[in-house]
């Protein structure tokens, strides 16, 4: 790790004020992604930011939804009773999440915006695009198990690892931004960029921006709603595949739903096509079916992520079965 | 007799450990010492052509960068050395991940900045680092440590041909990595020609001895310190290179240094269990009779060593077979050396045990049946009868505890929600080693005992077991006994590994305590002033710390009073012969399968083990627990991934190389044990034991999966994308 200075901001706007300062400057939150980055030599930042003592960590409900705020941590929202009463796939998300330690650290903020688990882009003995841009990916012809069969590019293929995000792309969630231009709300589906041929730019976050808030609307989906998560050990550990399915359904009829998917993609997945399958018909076997064959549409595997083609299309057809009370 | 060995004595060290009290090697303070950062290869293969020291030499705090061009001249240690060569002697490189500089700072967080300051060129050459890029097919490697590579027995390949039931498996297994949860450490420090390391070492004595021969210093010279480890499984055995490139730097600053590995650089610079492929044939008659073993192995191996170590030594020993041809092959690749894992035969084993599970269905019978009718009590290579062998009764007491009379003789008939249920089992057998070992016991004038030996507590429980020995031969309680280890200013002892701690040293501490006691009985006896004078001393029972007439229960002494009167400690020592042996047992083990996603749960496991005598329950159950959990990492999730284009391993670190959790670990553990005394041990009873228990587990988890889902997976890890 380089040495770096640091200095902790007392609200939101000096916060920003100070990373607009200095450049190659970040703010830390929990620590829990951006220490390890630096101390791997995978990230350098000659000043950090501690935004641990802004007031932006309370969760609190509306007629309208929930706001949560950019600094609450991942245990708090989880255990929140309306979190867990109105959106169930909001604190299974986060209980799926990493172990208790890291929960209890680990901030809304800094887990939208932890980096991919690539083994590559974490050696950096190793060519990647997303860590030097142009050295090349090496994962297109080597280990690439845990990466993306979709919204891949030549690039790139490396998935982002947060399951947070998924829960929030099926929530249609909105993140709330304060930065040098001013404050603006960036809804959730245009948060995350493909990696198309620049993968080192991986949101529409602006310099020196601040998260400061994630708003969840309300929503007939929204209690209705749940997480799977697939991984090669019980815990403590990232998705191979997850799904975040959301539903408002009329005995077996659907009437609306949502689907995203972790694991799979190169940002976290949302499958208008797959929805557009199944809204307006009766969840059976067969229509579920029909839905998992579209999502997997356009997938690009490779040796070592063909059998998530698979399991992705299982997974959701566990999920919603079990959801719609057919299995 | 307080009659404390076999208890399930609680640890003896837990206080001083879960309090943070215990000094590690990277604890010990040593006074002025600076840290040392290694600089290691990026590339797999060629050379290094230019390192740029200089913008790490400015960083703040640096005070020296060692290369090849200024390093001295070393010899390349004898065994245990296993790498075949001193990095930083030359400019070849032989792997990825090889030091090719060492940084030496004032603090840890300077060396490690100016480390990556440190500008190297390489020519780079393609590498191959896995079996399947090998360059031509495997050799059969020279004898390793006298053992050679082929052993044949009888006619296996005319026996296989003649067999009424053949079966036939191709097995393969991922690199594994030890990773300890203690990375490896290293402090030099010298004075002239006489040199201290404080190193993570399992054995301080063979530690000492390699590290002598590297610097052509006379042993003596040397001292090796290592009173606490967090965990070996093996990797803390030999010694590596790290050790020698620092102890040289610290001798050419005139500077005591510390150097602590780095989780990634653990990953290529302290051994690791081979990329394994496996061929294996059985010959049977319809009665179930094993006729032929045929064990083809393909081991991974560097450029630089041809030690194989995943041996298939159960192929061998385990079982009453006529004909056996065992060939241990390897090919050599551009990677980093391989070594002892906790236990090296398990890659082997799961071929072997996999094997006979497939010749049970082939032969429709049951897989524990199968092993009784081809159990031995001889040893099939000498010929000798074993001379206590309780491997049956293992089977008897597994198999009933678990309830295994209700398998169903059919795969995928049981299921129990979402999930196929499968059980399976598997024999489980290791040797284990044994060396000779010294130890004193000194009782001081305060009555409190002190047990000095050069042997290692690896987390195994070896600071209890032989506070538990002094305390029974000497009559006192626990907490007057201190054990001092891991130090080779105590008197020579076996080192931590191939099970070998009990097995060494229970016997050299049985010796010393009892003959510290009876040289204080014998001062007790004759001194006027002592209750007991003139009592014949085999007429004196000691109990608590007491010296009591066995006839008049009031004439009684104490230790204390002893010593303290003659006013000087009374010190007396043990040595002692000390046999390997082979530990056996079986595991049997029951699956979960979830019918479409393929995920695998372990939901109820029973061993029984026979080891001789249990020496302490409690320690004995937390070598179970470890070794099933460890096997089940084996069978299920652990593998080292190297990329096949720049010979990197891309997983070096417990995030992306999964080991188990606690919820991997099963709900419910029964580890039974035999408890026979073993008439030829040379340790109270007791034989090796530590490993024993991870070797079936792998097997008796693939058989239990097949049992569950009729799909036989013969390679590991078993991840569920296997199983869809
Ligand atoms: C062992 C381990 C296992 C894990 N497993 C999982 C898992 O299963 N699923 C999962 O989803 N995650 C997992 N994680 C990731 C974990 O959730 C993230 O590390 C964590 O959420 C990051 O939050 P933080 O507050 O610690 O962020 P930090 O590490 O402090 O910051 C991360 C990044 O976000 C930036 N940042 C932080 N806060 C803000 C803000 N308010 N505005 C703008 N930028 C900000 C920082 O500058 C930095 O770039 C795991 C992590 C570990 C270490
Ligand atoms: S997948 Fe992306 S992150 Fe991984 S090596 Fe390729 S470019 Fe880098």
């Amino acid at each position: 790790m380089r040495s770096f200075s640091y200095a902790s901001a007392r609200d939101s706007a000096e916060a920003v004020r100070l990373a607009g300062r200095t450049p190659g400057a970040a703010f830390i939150a929990g620590g829990t992604d951006l220490l390890n980055l630096m101390k791997d030599g995978v990230q350098h930042h000659q000043h950090l930011i501690d935004v641990n003592k802004l007031d932006l960590a309370r969760v609190t409900e509306s007629a309208s939804g929930l706001r949560i705020g950019g600094l609450a941590r991942m245990r708090q929202v989880a255990e929140h009773h309306a979190v867990r009463a109105r959106f169930p796939v909001l604190a299974e998300a986060l209980l799926a999440s990493a172990s208790p330690q890291v929960r209890n650290m680990a901030t809304m903020g800094g887990n939208l915006l932890q980096r991919t688990r690539c083994g590559y882009f974490r050696d950096t003995g190793s060519a990647c695009n997303k860590r030097v841009p142009g050295s090349g990916c090496p994962a297109l012809q080597g280990w690439n198990r845990g990466h993306a069969v979709l919204g891949g590019s030549e690039s790139c293929i490396a998935t982002h690892p947060s399951d947070l995000a998924v829960a929030l792309t099926a929530l249609d969630a909105a993140v709330h931004v304060l930065g040098p231009g001013g404050a603006r709300r960036i809804p959730v589906g245009e948060f995350y960029r493909l990696p198309g041929d620049t993968p080192q730019v991986e949101t529409s976050l602006r310099p020196a921006e601040l998260i400061t808030a994630v708003e969840v609307p309300r929503h007939p989906t929204a209690r209705r709603s749940r997480y799977l998560k697939l991984r090669d050990r019980a815990t403590f550990e990232f998705a191979v595949v997850s799904v975040a399915a959301a539903l408002d359904l009329r005995g077996h009829f659907v009437r609306d739903i949502r689907l995203a998917f972790g694991g799979i993609a190169t940002k976290p997945w949302r499958s208008a096509e797959a929805e557009a399958e199944l809204r307006g018909k009766n969840l059976t076997v067969a229509t579920v079916e029909q839905a998992g064959r579209v999502l997997v549409r356009e997938a690009v595997p490779r040796q070592g992520n063909e059998f998530k083609v698979e399991l992705v299309q299982r997974a959701l057809a566990e999920l919603l079965l079990d959801l719609g009370g057919l299995r | 007799m307080t009659g404390l060995v076999g208890r399930p004595v609680a640890r003896v060290d837990g206080r001083v450990k879960v309090t943070g009290a215990a000094r590690y090697p990277a604890d010990d303070p040593v006074p002025g010492a600076l840290h040392g950062f290694l600089v290691t290869s990026e590339v797999a293969k060629g050379e290094v052509t230019d390192i740029d020291t200089s913008a790490a030499l400015a960083h703040p705090g640096v005070v020296a960068v060692l290369t090849h061009r200024d390093m001295p001249r070393l010899t390349v240690p004898p065994f245990p050395y296993l790498k075949g060569f001193i990095p930083m002697q030359d400019t070849a490189i032989h792997h990825v991940g090889q030091p090719v500089a060492i940084v030496v700072a004032n603090t840890v967080e300077q060396a490690h900045e100016a480390a990556a300051l440190v500008a190297v060129r390489y020519r780079a050459e393609r590498p191959r680092v896995v079996i399947d890029d090998a360059a031509g097919p495997p050799h059969l490697p020279p004898p390793f440590r006298n053992r050679p590579n082929e052993i044949k027995r009888g006619d296996a390949a005319a026996a296989l041909a003649r067999a009424e039931v053949r079966v036939e498996a191709r097995c393969s297994s991922a690199t594994r990595h030890h990773n300890p949860i203690e990375p490896h450490a290293t402090t030099a420090q010298w004075d002239g020609d006489r040199l201290t390391l404080h190193e993570t070492a399992q054995g301080v004595n063979l530690t000492k001895g390699t590290i002598a021969a590297v610097f052509a210093l006379p042993v003596e010279n040397v001292r090796v310190v290592a009173p606490y480890l967090g965990g070996g499984f093996g990797a803390k055995g030999p010694l590596w290179s790290h050790t020698i490139i620092n102890a040289a730097a610290a001798r050419v600053l005139r500077r005591p240094i510390r150097l602590v590995l780095s989780r990634a650089q653990m990953y290529t610079m302290a051994g690791h269990r081979s990329e394994f492929r496996q061929h294996i044939r059985l010959g049977a008659t319809r009665a179930g009779k094993l006729t032929a073993i045929l064990d083809t192995t393909t081991a991974q191996l560097s450029n630089t060593d041809e030690a194989i170590f995943n041996a298939s030594e159960s192929a061998r020993l385990l079982y009453d077979c006529p004909n056996v041809h065992v060939r241990q092959e390897g090919v050599r690749l551009d990677v980093a050396t391989s070594s002892y894992m906790r236990s090296p035969e398990t890659t082997a084993h799961f071929g072997l045990e996999t094997a006979l599970d497939e010749l049970s269905w082939a032969l429709d019978m049951d897989p524990v049946e199968l092993r009784r009718r081809n159990h031995t009590e001889f040893n099939q290579e000498t010929g000798q009868r074993f001379g206590s062998k309780h491997l049956l009764k293992c089977y008897d007491m597994a198999s009933q505890a678990f309830g295994w009379s209700q398998r169903k003789r059919k795969p995928g008939a049981t299921k129990d929600g979402d999930e196929y249920v499968g059980w399976g089992m598997a024999t489980e057998m290791h040797t284990f080693g044994a060396m000779p070992s010294n130890a004193s016991v000194t009782v001081g004038v305060d009555g409190k005992v002190v047990l000095r030996t050069a042997t290692q507590d690896i987390g195994t429980g070896t600071y209890t077991i032989i506070s538990q020995i002094v305390a029974d031969a000497m009559g006192v309680p626990l907490d007057v006994i201190q054990a001092h280890i891991g130090d080779t200013a105590l008197p020579v002892a076996g080192l931590s590994a191939a099970s070998a701690t009990i097995a060494s040293v229970s016997g050299p501490v049985d010796r010393a305590a009892r003959a510290a006691r009876d040289a204080v009985v014998g001062l007790a006896v004759a001194d006027e002033r002592s209750p007991l004078f003139g009592v014949p001393a085999d007429e004196v029972e000691t109990r608590h710390g007491h010296l009591i007439h066995s006839r008049n229960h009031q004439r009684r002494d104490s230790y204390r009073a002893v010593v303290s009167r003659a006013g000087e400690p009374v010190e007396a020592t043990g040595s002692g012969p000390n046999l390997p042996g082979l530990s056996y047992g079986v595991v049997f083990v029951e699956v979960r399968v979830h019918a479409r996603l393929g995920s695998v749960r372990v939901t109820r496991v029973v061993t029984a083990h026979d080891i001789g005598r249990v020496m302490n329950r409690r320690t004995a159950r937390g070598q179970v627990i470890g070794g099933v959990t460890w096997g089940i990492g084996h069978a299920l999730m652990e593998h080292t991934v190297y990329d096949r284009n720049s010979g990197r391993v891309v997983n070096p670190n417990l995030s992306t190389y999964l080991v188990p959790v606690c919820a991997d670990a099963p709900p419910a553990l029964e580890a039974l044990f035999v408890d026979e005394p073993d008439p030829g041990s040379t340790a109270l009873g007791a034989r090796g034991f530590g490993e024993t228990p991870i070797t079936g587990v792998p097997a008796a988890i693939g058989n239990a999966i097949y049992h569950a889902t009729g799909r036989r997976v013969r390679d590991l890890p078993i991840t569920q994308d296997k199983l869809l």
